[in-house]
């Protein structure tokens, strides 16, 4: 630092560094807090959007996990026909009408009116 | 660009305004602005080589600043604080560009000049220094640019580049011999 060429350097350097050291701008307060309020509703809008975003996300998730899937549906049917004493009722009701169809189709009435027929 | 100086920056006002911007009072915001601004633009474009790149991140700066305003604490002077920011968007910057800046800075001769000659000289002088900075690594033109420029003690430049200081000196050290070999020619016509 002590060289003379040195030092003649380091105060050209200062010197041409410090001409630019501030570089005061007309109207650059104004645009910064201009800047600053579009910001802010900048922020607000991502803050409620992503708010709804949330709470969409919920709802659908909500409607999605009310609803059984096909799977559990499928289960819960079996699980009905194995435990259903109505399917085991209309099998009865199923093998009396077949029973039914065996008997043979003649009344009463007519039966007597054959036996009380003149000439039996 | 007006030359007018803004009134010298008041540590304890800076904190006082701070805390009126937390609390959203934009004309305290202004008063910030209109105390730094003008330092801040100065260093960026010694950084960036641009005076309209150097005006965006400045205003970048503050938009920080004021996100920031509720969660500042007053460790350190306002002034360190905005340059440390400043300095992240730099650093940003470079890596945006892919390396430091390669742009020829821009110059504009001071007013007041004795003689058209005496300003040819000027221009001469700070094209050569500006062109010179521009080519040292981005550690030693930050470092060179806080000591002399904004002439900050090397333990703030410590603080600001988040380095010991020995680095600082170091980065220093180097980038003003750095210089003096870019500039040889120039002095040798001396």
């Amino acid at each position: 630092m002590d060289n003379p060429q040195h030092k003649a350097f380091d105060q050209e350097l200062a010197a041409t560094l410090s001409r630019g050291r501030s570089v005061a701008v007309t109207g650059f307060a104004d645009r910064v807090v201009g800047a600053v309020r579009a910001d802010r509703r900048r922020r607000v809008v991502i803050r409620w959007s992503s708010v709804a975003t949330a709470a969409a996300a919920c709802l659908v998730a909500v409607l999605t996990l009310s609803v059984p899937s096909e799977e559990a549906l499928n289960r819960q049917t079996f699980a009905l026909f194995a435990h259903d004493e109505s399917a085991q009722f209309a099998d009865l009701l199923g093998a009396s009408a077949d029973l039914s169809l065996l008997s043979p189709a003649v009344e009463k009435s007519s039966v007597a009116e054959v036996l009380n027929a003149p000439g039996s | 660009m007006s030359q007018e100086e803004p009134t010298l920056p008041d540590d304890e006002d800076d904190k006082r305004l701070m805390a009126l911007v937390a609390a959203g009072d934009d004309d305290a915001l202004r008063l910030l602005v209109h105390r730094h601004h003008a330092r801040l633009v100065g260093y960026l474009r010694g950084e960036v080589g641009s005076q309209a790149t150097a005006e965006e991140l400045a205003m970048e700066v503050f938009i920080r600043l004021h996100r920031a305003a509720s969660r500042w604490r007053p460790e350190a002077k306002l002034s360190t604080y905005l340059i440390h920011i400043a300095h992240n968007l730099v650093l940003n910057e470079w890596r945006r560009r892919g390396r430091k800046p390669t742009t020829a800075l821009e110059f504009a001769a001071e007013p007041g000049d004795s003689s058209q000659q005496s300003a040819r000289r000027v221009a001469e002088l700070d094209e050569a220094f500006q062109r010179a900075i521009a080519q040292l690594p981005p550690e030693q033109r930050t470092a060179i640019l806080l000591v002399v420029q904004q002439e900050l003690p090397y333990e703030e430049i410590a603080e600001i580049m988040g380095v010991p200081v020995s680095s600082v000196k170091t980065w220093i050290h180097r980038a003003r011999s750095r210089l003096r070999e870019l500039l040889k020619d120039f002095y040798g016509n001396e």
